[in-house]
């Protein structure tokens, strides 16, 4: 399964819930198979998906709130999981997609091969679940539904040459798109 | 700033519909931060970034929001300023403690404290200097800023060594 396949499954299986998707490939991928105006599409600030995330999500305690992140972006601020994790937000969904690289830049390794990803989030109080195929994460997303969170969904996903286009969205759209939807 | 005003403001702000109050401790912000503790209204974060990402939500769910560092943070997070503040034009305070304003400060912070006034500029984010007799009317400045969409910094200078 690669990324585009993985985010279009999540996106389509959740309806108008509001997404923070990461910056590089991820918001590309999602702006290219499901745009909608709770999709927050991040350009930079690399590491912040989560961040943004959680803000969005103890505001709005009644809509599920899910984050798409990417190994290279969890890893450069895994302190979030430790400030999500204390507070324990019960409609956060976070979802790490891994391919094992920094795909938007090259394919260059992360360390997420080496390490346990899922660990860490169960150690901070996530509820894990880990999938690698399409059938296994369209039952998981089942599951979902009635269960509360923190809940960390680890897709492990293969490195692909597609390309989707940019956001074409203005920053300050997507701004207005989002706040307009929550 | 002593503690009185640093208490005041907290309650100034929060009348003020300022409902969110998340950063990263300073020891020249201690009794503002020590307020916000009180009335259990604060997200301490393990990095001043991740403080802007969690304020930014906040704010993009119509809760506006004030993001607490001392200036050494506030150079952490340049880029997240950059790329996410300024870019999507997210209305947050900015509370800064200024280390390195006296010459003789501890000597990690002189060289972050010599170009804070500078470092404001160049980043773009409008900021004003509170202090004991001003506060007030700053603070009704940051309100407005907000209120117009802008981003804005209040900088407290660090007066005292211990």
């Amino acid at each position: 399964m690669i990324r585009k396949e993985a985010v279009k499954i999540i996106a389509n299986h959740i309806g108008k819930n509001p997404i923070i998707s990461a910056n590089g490939f991820m918001s590309r991928d999602l702006f290219e198979v499901n745009d909608k105006e709770s999709n927050f599409y991040m350009i930079g600030s690399m590491g912040l998906a989560s961040s943004i995330g959680l803000g969005i999500a103890l505001k709005n305690p009644t809509k599920k709130v899910f984050v798409f992140d990417g190994d290279g972006n969890i890893l450069m601020n895994l302190g979030s999981l430790v400030t999500i994790g204390s507070l324990k937000p019960k409609n956060l969904v976070h979802v790490v997609f891994d391919n094992n690289s920094h795909e938007s830049t090259g394919n260059q390794p992360t360390s997420s091969s080496q390490i346990n990803l899922a660990k860490i989030a169960k150690t901070v109080n996530y509820k894990i679940f880990v999938v690698q195929s399409k059938t296994k994460l369209m039952s998981i997303l089942k599951e979902l539904k009635n269960l509360q969170g923190p809940i960390f969904l680890l897709v492990k996903i293969s490195v692909s040459n597609e390309r989707s286009k940019r956001v074409s969205w203005t920053p300050k759209t997507i701004r207005d798109r989002v706040m307009k939807s929550l | 700033m002593n503690e009185k005003i640093q208490r005041t403001i907290f309650h100034y702000l929060k009348k003020r519909k300022v409902k969110n109050f998340v950063g990263v401790p300073d020891s020249t912000l201690k009794y503002f931060i020590d307020e916000c503790l009180k009335n259990n209204n604060i997200i301490i974060t393990t990095r001043e970034e991740e403080a802007i990402g969690i304020a930014t939500g906040m704010t993009l769910s119509k809760s506006d929001s004030l993001v607490f560092m001392q200036n050494a943070g506030f150079a952490n997070s340049i880029s997240t300023i950059t790329s996410l503040v300024e870019l999507y034009e997210i209305p947050l305070i900015f509370l800064i403690g200024w280390r390195g304003y006296l010459p003789d400060d501890a000597p990690e912070h002189l060289k972050i404290g010599k170009i804070q006034p500078e470092l404001l500029k160049i980043v773009g984010l409008k900021s004003q200097i509170l202090t004991e007799k001003n506060w007030k009317v700053k603070c009704d400045w940051a309100l407005k800023q907000i209120r117009e969409k802008k981003p804005c910094a209040l900088v407290i200078r660090r007066m005292f060594h211990d």
